[in-house]
């Protein structure tokens, strides 16, 4: 049996008929072939499939995509700016805030949720914020120097 | 090849960006899972529920009816199809890569089958029914070693697969000329680096072109491919293999290829490509970890602290799947003198089966134990000898004009100033104020501590040491690696392209490449294109091909240097022909070789690749037209292992890691106050590579001293197989690392680089659990057993609380 979907992700609307246990992270990924979200864990403890929900940031394997129903989705692929790269994006490069790239679009996501929220987040806020994604590589020092870059940044109203 | 100073470095030795952030910033990068196929199925992996347990039969008839299925593999059919897994360390048994006649692990592939679509995988496996007789599990160390425990491999005699001793010098003597003698015997629990992505494989077999096409996260595609050859017999021209981008290794990638196996005998089945993603549980269940260990140590000292000999007796848990049997021990001895000048070893490796899962070599393989030991023993010792334990190393370090120096077993190190980096490391912490505040905060109940671990980081494998036990037997290494290959080529419009042997695995392959290629052409970096990944029809692949080790920096880049010459060479050459000049006052930058002093008479690589690739009546007589070479460069510092004299890895960095902590007396938290790392890998070619590296490894080792472990109960099953069971650090654990670098330059490799990756890993566990103790000292405990997780520090308080009461 499926169900319909339809929802807006990255400001482009879709409609599609899904099982209703798939989840929102298959629906992203096998259905609209949006790979940048990536799966760590399946028990939603690694944070590398975080998108944003109606601006929130989540889990999107803790979600069915029928949950989603008439949401808005925003992923890594939605989030630069008339063309250019998100200041996060910059400065994660900038940073060398990654290594394999495997975190890297769930960790941005939940530092745009967090900078949406709290242009200007202290180191501690930074820390916190973070806490549920997972980086196996970096040691996580270059990720939350690069937040705070971004945050310099947005907070500046720059972008 | 020649030495560093001939290669032009204005990229090389600079932070340049990654150019690979590019795409992984805007998730575009393409991993194993982000790939289709045409017609692709799904695989799925029917996984052991028993440690140890007799497989009376199994029925596939619900789930060949399931609809969605369309073929089912099991351990009988593998059987038919493939030939046993290879071991390396020790003799051969009978093991498959799917369990037979009887599971011996949790986890362990039982059957597997290919269906329609991904969530039907689950439903499908449901429908397969196992009859298992379960057997008593043999899981810890000590039931292995029980003679009538019972066995896991029939044909061996008991639960040991692998016992050896190795003596080099007069190990006796010098206990006997010791003044002291110290005892200790350590315990290393399972732990994993746990990669981020997970294992996954897709396997294509064309029935038309009879070519066998895998992709898979795979860290050693040079080895894979034969083992894919050898298992499924067919020629390794049929093989293509491809890896795309990959979500992390650190070793335990080392061991995708069972899967790439069993993926392939599903398509070939089905005509299909199959696609296979491991679950996270699936990972961490069994898939895979570092054995635990324990491990007995003698050290022999004279009272000024100069340490005469080491023994250990180092029993390995890793029996289980026996191409990584033994792995661990062997790499161990090779590190056994660490930072020090230490007269004769004695070293006896043990290996024992039990129904604990497969490991692997995890970040360092068995460099973090031996160090943790050796560095662990180095300051009980200096207590012992009521020495500071700065001192006591600086009285036993091997010293900078010793290099090359040669350890008893014929262990070359290469380079290095260890009283430097430990001078360092001392300053920047303000060693002799740190121990006054200790002392007056300790009179106000607070146990601050300091924990130095002095630590060698070798690179480069000469890997048929892995044989050393066999060769007893006669046996001889069917390879001995230390190499790596590379391709350059200048294409038909004057760019660059660069591809290698091994693969990027986070470890920033694609942008030193391309600053160690620009330099030797002269060219910008942004005109060199490395290719992503690997791909056999291209990538100029030798037998132990991969990421792994601790190599890149020596042979890989050894490789793109030679490659790059010949091109260079080549252009060299015709521009001579052309301009009708000696090569000798050509000169070439930013792409153009021009007439020195005479910058306007100049050819473009662009000029000079169309005259190469399409006007090829126009070069130098004689010259096969193109500008492509493929160099394979092997460590000229590597001898075929004997027996009585291996040197199993060749260029070592060095550093020393000082951490202070503060215990929590009352609640048993550790809390890390100060970090201090001095480093020194050489001649860096991207400083902020580096220092990701170091940050990143030292992470790896702190967590795995202080909160990670893999625990098996009684029954072998693994409970802690999720990230909520298994704890990994997050930001809110994470800590702030001071790095300093000292370089000594490397004779031994081409830029004079060394290793850079595993280091941290290595040094931070007995930094970190040295600090502990020294905060504990006051209550005079002794850590033997990891990690310090709060309950455990408050139980080694109580106890040595209790024990000096009584
Ligand atoms: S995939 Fe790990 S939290 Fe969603
Ligand atoms: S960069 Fe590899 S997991 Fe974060």
């Amino acid at each position: 049996m499926k169900v319909k979907v339809s929802l807006r992700v990255n400001g482009k609307l879709y409609s599609r008929e899904v099982e209703p246990r798939k989840l929102l992270v298959h629906f992203l990924r096998d259905d609209l072939k949006l790979k940048g979200t990536h799966i760590g864990c399946d028990t939603s403890n690694c944070g590398a499939c975080t998108v944003l929900l109606d601006g929130r940031a989540v889990k999107s394997c803790t979600l069915f995509a029928v949950q989603a129903n008439g949401h808005e989705v925003t992923t890594i692929e939605g989030i630069s700016v008339n063309g250019q790269p998100h200041p996060l994006q910059d400065a994660f490069r900038k940073c060398f805030a990654l290594q394999c790239g495997y975190c890297t679009p769930g960790m941005i996501m939940a530092a745009y949720y967090l900078l949406s929220m709290n242009p200007k987040p202290t180191e501690d806020e930074i820390r916190r914020a973070l806490s549920g994604n997972l980086c196996m590589c970096t040691g996580y020092v270059k990720i939350i120097e690069a937040v705070r870059m971004a945050s310099e940044i947005v907070s500046k109203g720059k972008r | 090849m020649r030495a560093v100073q001939e290669v032009h470095t204005k990229w090389v030795g600079k932070p340049v960006e990654r150019f690979e952030d590019v795409r992984f910033t805007s998730g575009l990068g393409t991993y194993i899972d982000d790939i289709e196929l045409p017609g692709m199925l799904y695989g799925g992996i029917l996984m052991s529920p028993y440690a140890h347990a007799k497989i009376k039969s199994i029925d596939v008839s619900d789930a060949l009816k399931d609809p969605n299925v369309v073929a089912v593999i099991t351990g009988k059919e593998v059987k038919e199809k493939t030939k046993l897994v290879r071991p390396r360390a020790v003799r051969q048994v009978e093991q498959y890569v799917m369990a037979v006649d009887k599971a011996i692990f949790v986890g362990q592939p039982v059957a597997a089958i290919a269906v329609t679509d991904r969530y039907a995988v689950e439903d499908a496996l449901e429908l397969i029914r196992v009859e298992y007789e379960p057997l008593k599990p043999v899981v810890e160390i000590e039931d292995a070693l029980d003679p009538n425990s019972p066995r896991i491999f029939e044909e061996l005699n008991s639960n040991i697969i692998m016992e050896d001793r190795l003596i080099f010098g007069d190990v006796d003597g010098d206990f006997r000329r010791a003044d002291v003698v110290v005892r200790e015997r350590f315990r290393l629990h399972r732990f994993s680096s746990t990669p981020l992505e997970t294992f996954g494989v897709i396997a294509s077999y064309d029935p038309g072109w009879g070519e066998l096409t895998v992709y898979a996260n795979d860290q050693q595609p040079g080895r894979s491919i034969a083992n894919l050859s050898y298992m499924l017999d067919i020629p390794t021209n049929r093989i293509r293999f491809v890896i795309p981008d990959v979500g992390g290794g650190f070793g335990i990638k080392l061991i995708v290829w069972p899967f790439e196996v069993i993926m392939s005998l599903l398509s070939i089945k089905t005509g299909r490509p199959v696609k296979w993603i491991q679950t996270r549980t699936e990972h961490l269940t069994a898939w895979t970890h570092t054995p635990d260990a324990m491990i007995d140590v003698e050290m022999a000292l004279k009272r000024d602290g100069e340490i005469l000999s080491i023994k250990v007796r180092d029993v390995e848990n890793d029996g289980t799947f026996i191409h990584t049997t033994g792995l661990y021990s062997m790499i161990k001895f090779a590190t056994i003198c660490g930072c020090y000048k230490i007269k004769s070893v004695q070293f006896e490796p043990v290996s024992v089966v039990t129904n604990k899962g497969p490991v692997v070599q995890n970040r360092g393989v068995g460099k973090p134990g031996m160090i943790y030991v050796l560095e662990r023993t180095v300051d009980i010792a200096a207590k012992a000898l009521n020495m500071d334990p700065a001192e006591i190393r600086f009285r036993n370090f091997i010293q900078p004009n010793d290099f090359p120096y040669t350890t008893p077993s014929g262990e070359v190190y290469d380079s290095g100033d260890y009283p430097a980096l430990l001078r360092r490391a001392l300053e920047a912490v303000n060693y002799q104020q740190f121990r006054r505040e200790q002392a007056e905060l300790r009179a106000k109940g607070r146990y601050l501590g300091i924990g130095i671990s002095a630590s060698i980081e070798p690179g480069t494998s000469n890997i048929g040491y892995y044989y050393i036990t066999r060769m007893k037997e006669g046996k001889e290494p069917d390879f001995y690696g230390a190499d790596e290959g590379a391709s350059v080529s200048v294409e038909p419009d004057g760019k660059v392209r660069v591809v290698l042997g091994s693969m990027d695995i986070g470890t920033g392959h694609e942008t030193v490449a391309r600053q160690v290629v620009a330099d030797v052409l002269g060219v910008s970096p942004n005109d060199v294109y490395v290719m992503p990944g690997f791909d056999s029809r291209t990538s100029p692949y030798v037998g132990y091909s991969g990421t792994f080790s601790n190599k890149f920096h020596d042979v890989d880049v050894g490789a793109m240097i030679g490659a790059a010459r010949l091109v260079r060479e080549k252009i060299l050459k015709i521009a001579s022909h052309l301009l009708e000049i000696s090569e000798e006052d050509l000169e070439i930058s930013d792409g153009r070789v021009s007439v020195r002093g005479i910058p306007d008479k100049s050819l473009t690589f662009a000029q000079i690749a169309a005259i190469a690739y399409n006007k090829v009546l126009s070069l130098p007589p004689g010259m096969e037209p193109g500008l492509r070479a493929t160099y394979v460069y092997k460590s000229p510092h590597c001898k075929i292992p004997r027996r009585d004299h291996f040197n199993v890895q060749v260029p070592k960095s060095s550093s020393v890691h000082i951490a202070i902590v503060e215990v929590d007396v009352h609640t048993g938290s550790v809390k890390i106050l100060r970090y201090v790392i001095v480093h020194d890998c050489g001649n860096m070619i991207n400083p902020k590579i580096v220092e990701g590296l170091i940050e990143g490894a030292t992470l790896h080792g702190i967590a795995a001293v202080m909160m990670e472990e893999f625990v098996h109960n009684e029954e072998g099953q693994n409970v802690t197989a999720t990230f909520a069971d298994y704890l990994k650090p997050s930001t809110t654990e994470s800590i702030k690392y001071e790095i300093y670098h000292h370089t000594t330059p490397s004779p031994f490799t081409p830029l004079g680089s060394k290793p850079v990756g595993e280091g941290g890993a290595i040094a931070s566990m007995p930094a970190v659990v040295n600090a502990v103790e020294d905060a504990l000292s006051p209550f005079g405990v002794r850590i033997r057993q990891l990690p310090l997780t709060p309950d455990r520090v408050l139980r080694l308080i109580e106890e040595a609380r209790t024990k000096v009461s009584k």
